[in-house]
């Protein structure tokens, strides 16, 4: 970089007031328009020029109801405008969901909670997305519409690589649907920072127990920041799934979970240490997801 | 350029601003309401810190486009007339400055805080103020001067 | 001392109400109609040759009002000695770090300056660089300027005492390699400037300095004008800490050259990154040390061979490598001491002031390897540090180091004894030392740090005080506060002597037309030596309405005190008048008289001995016992900070709340140091310059902070003051490795200590 920015880029901006004109929007811009929720994630990155600016950027807020979060029998439902901080003190995430609410309450600012959307921090896609895990863990699909009409995605697939998705040019992402868990589970997210708080996840593990009678019913564990995308790591969770719990045994997965993950030297911190915080951290989750 | 209406600190205002502008940028530059400022313009150090439609949020990150129609609060809506709200009486009495370029933002950040919990623990204070950074007083008056405005806005 | 009214008031700070309600302003607070803004095009490199720049294509943007570069200055150069001006406002030839400045663009606003900045297309040659000191230092290594050898901007070579003979003769000598971390200051307002050069030919200048004379100096010398005719006007400062803020920057020069070339003021805001980027941070030091102790842990000698990463120009370097010698011989008695420094020029951004100048690398090595030795003699930390610890001279006499620095007072055996005694030491051993995973320990740790620092050249401070008809006065000063609440203390000197309250004395920004000169606020020396300039003008002042009072009651004026805005005789209390009206008294008096005070410092008048060491860098010294507890997590490596206890001897506190805050702050800038605060570079580029990695402790990083205060009240300082800013943040991080020490058995010898570190080190001791 040879010149520091203070200020945005050019763009236009656009603000539907429904879905069916943002959809319309984004059919007519293909590939040169962005849309922002909260926008905590893109105008940083805008004015630092890490991305190219859009022609048009359209800004979902206007659009009403895509702000909900819905808990019926099919589950909870949380819209595309749903804030990190609606999520963190969401009673029902809370209670059901715990380990999402953990993540949100991890995350940056009470300012940026404030602002940000659980729906950004998926669609950005960075490595470290502290709500990808415990998504992940929970079993989360994606519904997807453009114009042509809707699809719903796996979480797991809609990573594709760093800051990549499975999101077509003109998709939307409007609502992350994710099915009751079983009503004996527990989750846990645990977050490496070097600070208490404002830090990216060195390494995120989320880790989501069902335990009974000491034996382990299922297991799903996740990992952010160790690999390209946030990642499910399941020859870890074979390691424990159907056996007794045992200390032995959890060790072994988290041993297992490391060895699956694939992480990179930054300045955050070297791959080594990652992958061994990832065994630190799977262990950890496991034994306090038990204890719950 | 996009047509928008803000409330500021009870005045409305009709501005037409192009839709790159962010909050912060009219709040200082357009309406020249400079006690917010501006220090990482990214969102990590919580100076440009204002309320919208009472939550606390970085102006730095919100375009001004995006408050159209919101209701804004900055520092300087704070007092009435030479009355210091409590929380800015606190600062003053219990050294929570130093330099001031954190102070805007500090406060309105423990005005969010206190309007939503008015008795909040330490921890709940630290918590509050994890957006704002502030390199002068090491926190501790800061703290301080919070815990002293929720117990004399009432809060126990 | 007599009874005070004013000083050791716990009373806000002067400028508390404008800064709570948001009307302080500072420098990117200000505006002028018809203004332009301007960006900086910076280097893509860390070191090459510049070719060729074309601007064609920039100047054709609409709204460019004009475009400089390097060759527009005219071939001026500048720095902080004679010999060592090898800085240039823009680079002309070559750059010598990643994003030094090349280009100045002023357009009708920010978006087209920065348009504009980007279409400016420049030629490098790009030559190789380097970017480890100890690398740089080496025959045949890539050359960063040509008028020195080896790379070597700075050396020193001092050598009191007889080491050899003392090493030979200690019972334990320990060799150790120490490095400090890539610091910077962490203000969180980024430089910015308003400059307007009118047609006149005065320039004038809104600009965020902490030391406003510097610059007016820089700039009188660039544009070659009379310093009469240059108006640096002082906003509020968001911070200082020294470095940056201290000095003239790219932007500073652009804004006024490009100001003059257009006749239109000129805006200049730097962003935080460009900041984090470029800024003059704290040198990265090498410290090699070398100690040797007799069986009964007394020190016998302390040898340094220290190596400090200077990066592309020399700037304040010579002083920087100064004060990481002198203060050596500080707290402890050491009877040997050789120091061998290096400043070495490297391809990184430059190294330069921060609070804590120059002792926090060498204080951090030395207090750790005295621990060092204290564990293998069996000597407990404590019990090693009071023996070695300087004693409290007794009144009226001296104790003078090996390389002739003077104390007149030193509290630190006294506030060794009190952090001792604090509970957070005391009950170290009732405190859990294991929870889980987190191992907890306490650490503690001594230091000095000096008040009223020596420069170069011109180094009083002066005040003048002026006294209005309504009883109410004008402090006038040069001496900037730049958040550490300064202000409040020379208004409330001012008030002290007067005799008049705190509210009836009102202070301004400095405004290099109409204050008089001052070095500036770094090296703790404001409230020593304004404070003392104060008293001065303030006794004056005092002086002559006690000769009116005493006109007016026919008694002597020693026979007048004023106390609080009351004027009395002594020994017949019925005599008194309120303030206002002895003042008005005396400004009617006759046709009319004009009541006046000024006064200038005359502590710190011996020169500066940097090639030598020998002698005093300040006017006195502040002496801290710091206590930490720690808990480590020995999985993680995640270090908590639960508690500091800082007891402190700083003098007297003339203004506590002011005091508190800046030994509080000091204190974890420190903590900032020891556990998260490094810039990562990557062959000159810095891959960290944001808020959200270069890591600074938020609220929740924070322990719970004890003061206490040892007051020696020091001959020297304005009513016994000493400094309080410094002190703290030398005595952090070798308390804080010392608690981690504690809670892990491990020395750790780099700071900062990461996480990471930690698990490596953990993992080796196995």
């Amino acid at each position: 970089m040879t010149t520091f920015y203070r200020r945005l880029p050019k763009f236009n901006y656009l603000a539907p007031d429904t879905l069916d004109e943002a959809l319309s929007l984004l059919s007519r811009y293909k590939g040169k328009a962005m849309v922002i929720a909260g926008g905590t994630d893109i105008i940083p990155r805008l004015k630092r020029r890490e991305i190219g600016a859009p022609e048009h950027v359209i800004d979902l807020k206007g659009i009403p109801g895509l702000d909900n979060i819905k808990y019926d029998v099919s589950g909870l439902s949380l819209g595309t405008l749903v804030t990190i901080g609606a999520v963190e003190t969401s009673a029902i995430i809370g209670e059901k969901f715990s380990v999402l609410a953990q993540a949100a309450q991890s995350m940056a600012s009470p300012q940026v909670r404030n602002r940000g959307t659980i729906a950004g921090n998926i669609c950005n896609a960075v490595p470290s997305a502290d709500s990808a895990p415990p998504l992940l863990t929970l079993g989360a699909k994606l519904k997807l519409v453009s114009q042509k009409g809707e699809r719903t995605v796996g979480i797991e697939d809609f990573f594709t690589g760093p800051g990549q998705t499975a999101l077509a040019d003109d998709e939307i992402l409007q609502e992350i649907q994710i099915p009751h868990p079983p009503p004996n589970s527990q989750g846990i997210y645990l977050k490496l920072t070097p600070r208490r708080a404002m830090d990216l996840a060195i390494v995120g593990v989320a880790a989501v127990v069902i335990p009974q009678d000491g034996v382990c019913q299922d297991i799903r564990i996740a990992l952010g920041a160790v690999a390209p995308t946030p990642i499910r790591v399941r020859k870890a969770e074979a390691v424990l799934k159907g056996q007794k719990f045992d200390d032995a045994l959890i060790e072994k997965a988290a041993k297992t979970a490391a060895g699956q993950s694939r992480p990179i030297d930054d300045h955050r911190a070297s791959a080594d240490y990652r992958r061994d915080m990832v065994e630190v951290l799977v262990k950890r989750a496991i034994k306090q997801a038990i204890r719950r | 350029m996009k047509e928008i209406n803000l409330t500021v600190n009870n005045q409305p205002y009709r501005l037409s601003v192009p839709p790159r502008r962010t909050l912060l940028e009219v709040i200082r530059e357009d309406l020249g309401l400079t006690g917010t400022k501006e220090g990482c313009g990214l969102g990590e150090c919580g100076a440009c810190t204002v309320l919208m439609d009472g939550q606390a949020i970085n102006s730095c990150l919100v375009l001004a486009a995006e408050a159209d129609g919101k209701q804004i609060t900055t520092v300087e809506g704070l007092a009435s007339g030479d009355k210091l709200h409590p929380i800015q009486q606190a600062f003053v009495d219990h050294g929570g400055l130093q330099c001031g370029f954190c102070t805007p933002g500090m406060i309105m950040s423990a005005k969010a805080l206190l309007d939503k919990n008015p008795t909040p623990t330490e921890e709940e204070i630290k918590q509050g103020i994890t957006g704002n950074l502030c390199r002068c007083t090491g926190y501790t008056k800061i703290i301080e001067s919070i815990k002293a405005a929720a117990e004399n806005m009432g809060g126990k | 001392m007599a009874e005070l009214s004013v000083i050791g008031q716990r009373v806000p700070r002067v400028d508390a109400w404008e800064k709570v309600t948001g009307q302080a302003k500072y420098a990117a607070d200000y505006s002028l109609p018809d203004m332009l803004w301007c960006k900086l095009l910076r280097s893509p490199y860390p070191h090459a040759r510049i070719l060729n720049i074309d601007t064609s294509k920039a100047k054709k943007l609409p709204g460019v009002r004009g475009i400089v570069t390097g060759k527009d200055f005219g071939g001026w150069s500048w720095g902080w000695m004679p010999a060592t001006r090898d800085e240039t406002p823009l680079a002309v030839d070559k750059v010598r770090y990643m994003a030094e400045a090349v280009a100045g663009v002023a357009a009708v606003d920010e978006d087209t300056a920065e348009q504009a900045a980007g279409l400016i297309k420049v030629e490098y040659e790009e030559l190789p660089g380097v970017f480890d000191p100890e690398e740089a230092m080496k025959d045949g290594a890539p050359k960063v300027h040509d008028y020195v050898k080896n790379n070597i901007s700075v050396e020193y070579h001092w050598n009191f005492g007889d080491v050899d003979k003392a090493f030979a003769e200690s019972h334990i000598v320990r060799e150790d390699r120490f490095r400090t971390a890539r610091a910077t200051h962490g203000y969180l307002e980024p430089p910015a400037i308003l400059a307007y050069y009118d047609p006149t030919g005065y320039i004038t200048v809104w600009a965020s300095k902490q030391s406003p004379y510097f610059h007016y100096r820089h700039l009188a010398a660039c544009f070659k004008v009379p310093l009469s005719r240059v108006r640096v006007i002082q906003p509020f400062i968001g911070g200082g800490f020294g470095g940056t803020k201290n000095d003239s920057l790219a932007g500073d020069f652009c804004a006024v050259l490009l100001s003059k070339m257009t006749g239109r003021p000129v805006k200049y805001i730097e962003s935080m990154e460009e900041e984090l980027a470029t800024s003059r941070r704290r040198h990265s030091v090498i410290v090699y040390s070398k100690m040797g102790v007799t069986k009964d842990g007394l020190l016998k000698a302390i040898q340094h061979r220290v190596v400090a990463d200077g990066g592309g120009y020399t700037a304040i370097g010579p002083l920087s490598m100064y004060l990481n010698g002198f203060m050596t011989t500080l707290p402890y008695k050491l009877p040997h001491f050789k120091f061998d420094a290096y400043r070495v020029f490297t391809n990184n951004p430059i190294g330069a002031a921060m609070r804590g100048h120059g002792v926090t690398h060498t204080r951090f090595a030395a207090e750790i390897q005295m621990e060092m030795l204290a564990e293998e003699l069996g000597i407990d930390p404590v019990e090693m540090r009071m023996r070695n610890a300087i004693d409290n001279p007794k009144p009226g006499e001296i104790y003078e180091t090996i390389n002739k620095v003077t104390l007149k007072t030193c509290g630190l055996k006294q506030a060794i004894k009190e952090a001792v005694e604090d509970p957070l030491w005391r009950d170290r051993d009732k405190l859990p030392k294991k929870e889980g995973a987190i191992s907890w320990g306490t650490g503690i740790s001594g230091s000095s740090y000096s008040g009223g620092a020596r420069q170069m050249g011109h180094q009083a401070c002066a005040a003048i005080i002026r006294l209005c008809e309504d009883g109410t006065v004008n402090l006038i000063t040069g001496a900037t506060d730049c958040g550490q609440g300064s202000d409040t203390v020379l208004c409330m000197i001012a008030a002290e002597e007067l005799g008049i309250k705190l509210d009836d004395v009102a202070i301004k920004r400095v405004d290099t037309a109409y204050t008089p000169v001052d070095p500036g606020s770094y090296g703790s020396r404001v409230t020593i030596l304004a404070g003392q300039a104060t008293q001065k003008a303030a006794r004056e002042v005092k002086k002559q309405l006690l000769e009116t009072a005493a006109a007016n009651w026919q008694v002597k004026p020693e026979d007048i005190e004023i106390r609080l805005g009351e004027v009395f005789v002594k020994s017949d209390p019925e005599k008194k008048m309120p303030f206002i009206r002895l003042a008005r008294i005396a400004c009617y008096s006759g046709t009319g008289a004009v009541i006046m005070g000024t006064g200038y410092s005359s502590y710190g008048i011996e020169h500066l001995d940097l090639t030598n060491g020998i002698g005093n860098g300040g006017c006195s010294y502040s002496f801290t016992a710091h206590t930490a507890r720690v808990g480590v997590d020995m999985e993680t490596g995640q270090i908590t900070t639960t508690d500091f206890t800082i007891a402190s001897d700083c003098g007297r506190l003339l203004s506590p709340v002011q005091a508190e805050g800046q030994i509080e702050g000091g204190a974890i800038q420190g903590l900032g140091q020891a556990l998260y605060e490094d810039f990562i570079m990557d062959r000159g580029k810095t891959l960290n310059p944001t808020f959200l990695d270069y890591k600074m402790p938020h609220a929740l990083d924070v322990p719970n902070i004890k003061l206490i205060d040892i007051v020696t009240d020091d001959p020297f300082g304005p009513f016994g003051a000493k400094e309080t800013s410094e002190g703290s943040i030398v005595s952090a991080p070798p308390a804080v490795v010392s608690a981690i020490h504690d809670a892990t058995g491990i020395w750790f010898k780099e700071l900062p200590v990461t996480p990471e570190k930690v698990v490596k080190a953990l993992k080796e001791k196995k």
